[in-house]
């Protein structure tokens, strides 16, 4: 429905309303024209638009009303990405508040469903296969299926990548497409070059959709790596969607539970810079090869 | 792989003021306060003083002349109360600081002091620095940051009254003012002038008055004297037109702080007679340490209050600057620690800022570092270089590439003299920005890229040797004390 009909319904449900209320007697003759004078001015003065974007003013911004120390609230605020200092109306957030949860809501839906772009795929070099989840309906309510990956997957991997690595590096879309288009394309070569400066034998880098977490053990174990580490998007929260997490395993077997995975997560510009992030993995992974464990037995060691 | 989370070190710190000399010495905690999923971030988390000083005259031979000995002795005295040995002292800075700081002989006392005060102990000096160091003695940094408030404090010495704006805990401005409580010397108890310092003729000049040493003074008299001095005190906190008197005594540039200050603290020596009611009746009153010293502090209150500051309490007084150097001087930094054993530690290292914006290819880059180096004349001493920037000029790997191709090829030269590239860097890529280094130096090379420190105003840095297992070091802030125009 246009905005205009909208708008011209709206008013419909006014006059209908009112007419009832003056037929009732609740309403008098003269408080009512008043009244359906003031709806048809508010026409007036906003024309029916087109639907078009929308700008939110800057999330910094404090609303409460008429704040005691506003430099507290600032400086409050600086600390955590959360909402507050958003004041209220009554017993509700503001508008603009409400309608910013919205719309960071919505962010966080389209990085769920949208799908990672083949053109991104081929210009990061990555190899693409998929999990056993055939569509993102179906990764999204069988979290099994993404753990493992598909016949044709094994098949691909098994034909086209570099066997015996130290390292194999896996990019996987987990519950973030934006993650992954957001922060890969500053990490990945920043923790190729320090692996390579290293001296490490490095994989052939793949690509999984629809898959999650543990699908690098799957591929552990058709291309024999020592560590394998999957930068995977996070499941969006209402802070950001582009959030990238690092999990890396040292030969993953039947037994692996999930103290034996590392992680570094918060990766994104407002948390731990991508690029930052590839070389400080670069020396976690040095660290994995040198103790030849991972997870909490690695955190033992140190 | 040992890695320790946390460690402490001992640190000592040493005001050699106008008036007086203290020491503190105090033992830092450093830990990694990231959580094991962040990158590790060491940090100072404990700041415990654990032996504090008398307060001494500091020894002079003459009005200009510190006695270095004295001071040496001095210290070795309190390092035996606190039963400690100067091989105990891990890092530690001396601050010379007020009328001192001007005197020629400042190079002998930091020269007594260097053997005696461990392996790395420093001098620090310059106004601004101590004014920063003042305030967070003091406690107005922290109470800053705990009330979310803006606080000026002022350390009144016996030279000079130091200023330091802090919001949110970080020095926002400083300025220094040739006014302290020292400035005129008279008998102890007496009323006779035993020694006029040069500021303080141009405020009897200012008043009127042709005071010459030997003459007695009436304590209403030096009741006017003092009321001005105060009222210049005040007048740089406003931070509207000065008068000429005020704009003769400022030694650095005004106090620019942007709205207009409510709240103060008052520290140094001269705070005791601030926030005390005490009120002297008689010029004896006035002169028991041979100075004006409570007098001043009393017109100090009066002029705060007249003008409708909030005075708030000090947690130190004449304490502050030596507890700010002691526990605030030593800061810890570092992402990429690639040197050898015996590099560290680098005393002197000359700060170079290169870049007002960052260009966008190596060869505008390695040209401004060029023209920086060239403009300092630093090549060709040998001093040990550091560059100062804020970062890449976005946090594109791409541009940290750049910027790392850039500073190879503009610190070409100085790198084949066998010194380590020293790095100083704002934003969050000292890891990636020293990966990158070493990726593309033709030959080994000894980075050191320090992040998380703003140098703001320091002309030198020192740098300690490594620890925490190496992967952080402490690294103290200098301004020369000769360079700057202090008279």
């Amino acid at each position: 429905m246009t905005a205009a009909a909208n708008e011209q319904l709206e008013k419909l449900i006014v006059q209908n309303v009112l007419e009832e209320l003056a037929k009732k007697g609740l309403l008098n003759t003269q408080n009512k024209d008043h009244v359906m004078s003031a709806v048809a001015m508010h026409m007036a003065k906003e024309p029916a638009k087109d639907d078009g974007f929308v700008t939110l003013p800057p999330a910094d911004e404090v609303l409460v009303a008429s704040p005691a120390n506003l430099e507290a609230i600032k400086a409050m605020k600086k600390t955590t990405p959360a909402r507050i200092g958003i004041g209220r109306a009554g017993a509700r957030p503001k508008t603009i508040s409400w309608l910013r949860l919205l719309a960071d809501h919505a962010v966080a839906q389209d990085a769920v469903f949208v799908d990672v772009s083949a053109e991104f795929i081929q210009r990061m070099n990555l190899l693409p296969v998929q999990s056993a989840a055939a569509s993102k309906d179906e990764f999204l309510t069988r979290p099994d299926l993404g753990r493992r990956l598909s016949v044709e997957a094994v098949k691909t991997i098994e034909e086209k990548c570099i066997k015996n690595p130290q390292v194999q590096i896996l990019v996987v879309d987990g519950l973030s497409s934006s993650a992954i288009e957001a922060s890969v394309p500053d990490l990945l070569p920043a923790l190729l070059q320090g692996l390579t400066s290293a001296g490490i034998k490095v994989g052939t880098p793949i690509f999984i959709k629809h898959g999650r977490v543990w699908a690098q053990d799957h591929v552990a174990q058709i291309v024999n790596a020592e560590v394998v580490i999957s930068l995977i998007g996070e499941r969006p929260g209402l802070g950001t969607a582009e959030s990238l997490s690092a999990y890396m395993i040292y030969r993953p077997n039947e037994k692996t539970v999930e103290a034996d995975r590392t992680v570094v997560s918060n990766i994104h510009k407002g948390g731990i810079p991508p690029a930052e992030a590839g070389a400080h993995l670069v020396d976690i992974l040095k660290q994995i090869l040198k103790a030849k464990a991972s997870g909490v037995k690695l955190a033992q060691q140190a | 792989m040992s890695q320790p989370n946390t460690q402490s070190i001992t640190s000592v710190g040493i005001d050699i003021g106008t008036t007086t000399t203290q020491l503190i010495i105090s033992r830092l905690t450093i830990e990694n306060t990231a959580s094991g999923t962040s990158v590790p971030r060491m940090e100072i988390t404990g700041k415990e003083v654990i032996h504090r000083s008398e307060i001494y005259f500091t020894p002079l031979l003459d009005h200009q002349l510190v006695n270095s000995v004295a001071v040496a002795d001095l210290v070795k005295k309190e390092y035996a109360a606190a039963g400690l040995t100067a091989g105990e002292i891990d890092t530690g800075a001396v601050i010379i600081t007020g009328e001192t700081a001007k005197k020629e002989n400042a190079k002998a006392i930091l020269d007594a002091l260097a053997g005696l005060a461990g392996d790395f102990v420093v001098a620090t000096a310059g106004p601004n620095l101590e004014s920063i160091y003042a305030g967070k003695g003091s406690g107005a940094a922290a109470y800053s940051a705990q009330r979310h408030k803006t606080i000026a404090n002022v350390d009144v010495g016996g030279g000079t009254s130091n200023y330091a704006v802090f919001a949110e805990g970080r020095a926002i401005a400083t300025a220094c003012l040739n006014v302290g409580g020292h400035l005129i010397e008279f008998e102890p108890r007496g009323d006779r002038i035993t020694y006029l310092a040069e500021p303080a003729r141009k405020v009897l000049k200012a008043c009127g008055f042709n005071w010459q040493v030997g003459d007695r003074v009436s304590l209403s008299e030096l009741r006017t004297v003092v009321d001005v001095m105060a009222a210049c005190v005040v007048e740089i906190l406003k931070q509207g037109e000065l008068s000429p008197l005020t704009r003769e005594l400022l030694m650095t540039a005004p106090l620019n702080c942007g709205p207009a200050l409510t709240k103060i603290m008052i520290s140094g020596g001269v705070a005791d007679y601030v926030y005390q009611a005490y009120k002297p009746q008689t010029m004896a009153d006035v002169t028991m340490y041979g100075d004006y010293g409570p007098l001043l502090g009393l017109a100090l209150r009066e002029k705060a209050e007249a003008a409708g500051y909030i005075l708030e309490s000090p947690l130190e007084t004449v304490r502050a600057t030596v507890i700010g150097t002691g526990t605030q001087s030593v800061n810890l930094s570092g992402s990429t620690i690639h040197v050898r054993e015996d590099t560290l530690p680098l005393r002197n290292v000359v700060v170079l800022s290169p870049f007002t914006e960052m260009p966008d290819s190596p060869g505008g880059i390695a040209q401004a570092i060029r023209r920086e180096i060239l403009r300092f004349e630093a090549d060709d001493t040998g001093a040990y270089l550091a560059l100062s920037l804020k970062g890449p000029r976005t946090m594109a790997f791409a541009d940290i590439e750049v910027l790392a191709e850039g500073i190879l090829e503009g610190m070409r030269e100085y790198l084949g003299g066998g010194r380590p590239l020293i790095l100083i860097i704002e934003d969050d890529c000292g890891k990636v920005l020293g990966q990158c280094l070493e990726a593309k130096a033709r030959n080994s090379l000894e980075v050191l890229c320090i992040d998380q420190i703003a140098v703001g105003e320091c002309d030198y840095i020192d740098i300690g040797k490594p620890l925490m297992g190496g992967r952080v070091v402490p690294v103290v802030l200098k301004t020369l004390v000769f360079n700057n125009a202090l008279g």
